[in-house]
């Protein structure tokens, strides 16, 4: 319970300090604000990191890469004491330091944003900046005037304007994030860590985030910054460390390497393309068609139609209603209006079940919540779409499930020690290549995938692009929604627009480009 | 790469142990200590007088289990017993003299299995209505649990009813081994459709994940309508068990029910959050509580002091299920 003004005069005085200090190191020989050595962490049955060195400067953006499982999340407990390694030492200005917890880590000026942010939605921002540091006046009680007060004034200090009454579950997911930015300055961070800051973020946003890391690093603070958005990492850092299966690959100065150096590290072998080619593989027969279909709020009279064989791409920006459409058209939200029709015919679709017996499936843009149940194992998850394929009598035949989801593990390359494990415990990559298998298993024509990469390594992405080609190969047609445009445009054949619930446009062949569609998106 | 060996690996095994196989462990101690301190306990009329009070609770928390998998809770259980066991104590009272008793007993069970299925079809379908999580299956139970005991309430007048029907078919469902062939068959039934039948498998995956169920396709809507509906008809077999037993009706017959069956699924290690658990889980559930009940008669607890070990025993089952998921969350934590 430090007193908040006191507070933000350390604040001010850690700066100033800061300033000098690396003034005056401009000229002697470089020196690293934070070193972790030979750090070796096992978890049973894994070797999460292996002798990791890893070394960041005073004041610079340092990128840490690496695909899912690679030990970067396990890297990052470790620097802000949330786990314990068994083995090595870390060291924050020369000083060796032990964390027990995170609250030690923060003492020394380590603070980690999370993925998922450490926010009370339900209270003010400017009690989520103070939470447990609460100021308390004469009698005891919170002192609301100067919190609020003390949060202003650290908001304006780094430049940002928002209503510090505001409950936090009415802002966007970027402002979020700047509140947690100003939280960990309020504890006086030096080094702020950030695990995947622009996962949903647009645009706009992501640049209104840069130039306030900029911001942070022309203040002296160090950041580190973890990601799976390699342009990003280049745009932002000024050096890159690649992790791959728990340990350092190498460390790059960024503007003396290449996207595609980094991510060779990254998979451990020369990525030639991105994008997977596809001969063109578009059969005549319009396996569905949507005609002015409307769902409330979101969608407004919106038609296309789908090839057999075809990967049609739907464009837009978050919330635009891409997800509603086709929620809409599986049967997963009531339709207001419009008719779908398959192989010609016209359907009355209610509910899932009945987009099912359409033989559509949906993989939904996020896996954790409607994608798997976790806890349920990996077999459990594939078959539940299509118990009925492997039943004999009525009950279900558990050997020939057995040799189904085999069947499918090993079509799909899914990683897992058995079939039995439990998904929580797959990787990103892994999990995502299990919602598919859900699908595949229930043999459907028409597969819906709404951001299909969303949160996945380059390997993994790369491996669900080649499958993606395998199944319009054998005659399976797929709508894919994606945030990631090189993405739409690298994977489809046709490309359908939506801003704000309205088709806006379609592309096809050479007329897709990233200008027109972002053009259209954002008209 | 490594495990560590020796000691370390030993007792994470007995955890392992410890964690998956509790109920039963606590089951074996209860039965050891009772017939070490009371010779009297470990005879075969004892145990089959366990099992037979046990039944009749037994059946009511099968149907419990199936809606607590969905992730969901019927709260209104106890007072569908209350009204099916005035509505077929009467029936039998009415229609079921010297000979009729056979006709009019099998009538009177049919009717108030049918009652219980619509009452529980209709807490199906206010809860699917109103897209219901736990918390919503909770409240709108209860307030089922209230309307239907009114209306056990008003069909009596508030009067117990003494039964004067004929001997029979009515009279045989709780004689000798019948309630326990019943609640045995029954359980054995709904254990395999659970666990062997894609309507089993799809009632678990529900409670696992709704939204996933959902977006996979399964009829989720309709599941969790018919799960409630079984659910109310446990509930009036269990009615009938009872009446039968003591040849009488009140209108406050299954009060406090819907909460020792709730107890004794939670016991057996159906999570109350649904996905987990199963039929087996509750038989254990169930033996335990009836066992503990009869244990502590046997040894001449006083029944205040009963209630201690009866809570006691609940919040160690809770305690250790929570422990349970902690650990699973902190396995998945790396």
């Amino acid at each position: 319970m430090r007193p908040l003004s006191s507070n933000l005069r350390l604040l001010h005085g850690v700066w100033t300090f800061v300033k000098q200090k690396t003034s005056k190191r401009e000229t002697s020989v470089e020196k690293y604000i934070l070193e972790m050595r030979d750090i070796t962490k096992t978890f049973p049955g894994v070797k999460a990191l292996d002798k990791v060195s890893f070394a960041v400067k005073q004041g610079e953006v340092h990128g840490l890469v690496g695909e899912n499982g690679a030990g970067k999340s396990t890297l990052m407990k470790v620097l802000n004491g949330v786990l314990v390694p068994d083995s090595g030492t870390i060291m924050v200005d020369g000083v060796p330091m032990t964390f027990r917890n995170a609250k030690q880590a923060q003492a020394c000026g380590i603070s980690l944003i999370y993925q998922e942010f450490n926010l009370v939605n339900t209270l003010s921002v400017a009690e989520n900046i103070y939470l447990g540091f609460l100021q308390t006046g004469r009698a005891k009680f919170i002192d609301w005037r100067r919190v609020r007060a003390d949060a202003v004034h650290l908001l304006e200090n780094l430049g940002f304007d928002f209503n510090v009454r505001e409950k936090v579950q009415n802002l966007s997911v970027a402002e979020k994030q700047l509140v947690e930015i100003a939280k960990a300055l309020s504890v006086n961070a030096r080094i702020i860590a950030m695990d995947e800051p622009t996962s949903s973020l647009t645009q706009k946003e992501i640049d209104k985030l840069f130039s306030i890391i900029r911001r942070l690093k022309e203040r002296g603070i160090t950041i580190i910054y973890i990601s799976h958005k390699l342009d990003e990492v280049m745009a932002i850092c000024d050096s890159i460390t690649v992790l791959r299966d728990g340990h350092i690959i190498d460390t790059k100065i960024a503007n003396e390497t290449s996207s595609a150096e980094i991510i060779s590290k990254m998979v451990g072998r020369p990525v030639d393309m991105k994008y997977p080619r596809r001969p063109p593989i578009i059969h005549g027969e319009v396996v569905l068609e949507v005609r002015k279909v409307s769902c409330a709020g979101f969608v407004k009279d919106i038609s296309f139609s789908l090839k057999k064989g075809e990967v049609l791409g739907i464009a837009g920006l978050v919330g635009s209603g891409r997800t509603e459409l086709v929620e809409a058209i599986f049967g997963a939200r009531p339709l207001q209006g419009g008719d779908v029709y398959i192989h010609g015919r016209r359907t009355s679709i209610r509910n899932t079940a009945d987009g099912k017996r359409y033989s559509m499936g949906l993989v939904t843009e996020d896996r954790k919540e409607t994608g798997l149940a976790l806890h349920y194992s990996l077999a459990d998850n594939i078959v539940i779409t299509n118990l009925q394929k492997l039943c004999s009598g009525i009950f279900v035949n558990k050997k020939l499930m057995q040799t189904n989801v085999d069947q499918y593990v090993q079509e799909l390359g899914i990683k897992t020690p058995s079939s039995r494990q439990a998904v929580m415990y797959l990787s990103g990559g892994n999990q995502q290549k299990a919602v598919l298998a859900k699908w595949l298993f229930s043999e459907v024509e028409i597969l819906i995938l709404d951001e299909p990469t969303r949160g996945i390594d380059v390997g993994a992405k790369y491996e669900i692009y080649l499958l993606m080609n395998e199944l319009v190969k054998k005659g399976k047609s797929i709508i894919m929604i994606s945030s990631e445009l090189p993405e739409v445009l690298g994977m489809s054949d046709r490309v359908i627009v939506i801003n704000e619930g309205r088709k806006k446009g379609e592309l096809c062949g050479d007329a897709i480009s990233p200008e027109a569609v972002m053009s259209m998106a954002i008209q | 790469m490594s495990l560590k060996p020796g000691i370390h690996n030993f007792r994470t095994k007995i955890i392992k142990i410890l964690r998956s196989q509790g109920v039963l462990i606590g089951l074996v101690l209860i039965i050891i200590v009772a017939s070490i301190l009371e010779r009297s306990f470990l005879t075969a009329s004892n145990l089959l007088n366990i099992l037979r009070q046990a039944s009749a609770l037994g059946i009511l928390c099968l149907g419990v289990t199936f809606v607590m998998m969905t992730g969901g809770m019927d709260l209104s259980v106890g007072s569908t017993v209350s009204l099916c066991a005035v509505v077929a104590v009467s029936m039998m009272n009415k229609y079921g003299q010297g000979t009729a008793s056979n006709s009019a007993a099998l009538l009177a069970i049919l009717t108030v299995l049918a009652i219980a299925f619509f009452i529980g079809v209709t807490n199906g379908f206010l809860i699917v209505l109103f897209n219901g999580r736990l918390g919503e299956t909770f409240i709108i139970t209860y307030g089922m649990q209230i309307v239907v005991a009114a209306l056990a309430l008003l069909f009596t007048g508030g009067q117990f009813i003494a039964g004067t029907f004929g001997t029979g078919l009515y009279q045989w469902m709780s004689s000798g081994f019948v309630p326990i062939i019943l609640f045995l068959s029954l359980a054995m039934i709904m254990h395999i459709v659970l666990a062997y039948t894609p309507f089993g498998r799809q009632i678990s995956f529900i409670g696992a994940n709704m939204d996933c169920a959902r977006m996979s396709g399964i009829k989720v809507s309709g599941i969790r309508i018919l799960v409630y509906g079984i659910c109310g008809m446990c509930a009036a077999l269990t009615s009938i068990i009872v009446t039968s037993r003591v040849y009488s009706a009140s209108p406050l017959q299954g009060n406090g029910y819907e909460l020792d069956a709730i107890a004794a699924v939670m016991v057996g290690g159906t999570s109350q959050t649904g996905g987990t658990g199963g039929i087996i889980n509750t038989i254990l559930g169930v033996l335990v509580l009836g066992v503990l009940g009869n244990a502590l008669n046997v040894i001449g607890v006083d029944a205040n002091a009963q209630l201690l070990f009866r809570g006691a025993i609940i919040l160690v089952a809770v305690g250790l299920d929570m422990w349970n998921k902690s650990i699973s969350l902190k396995e998945s934590a790396k």
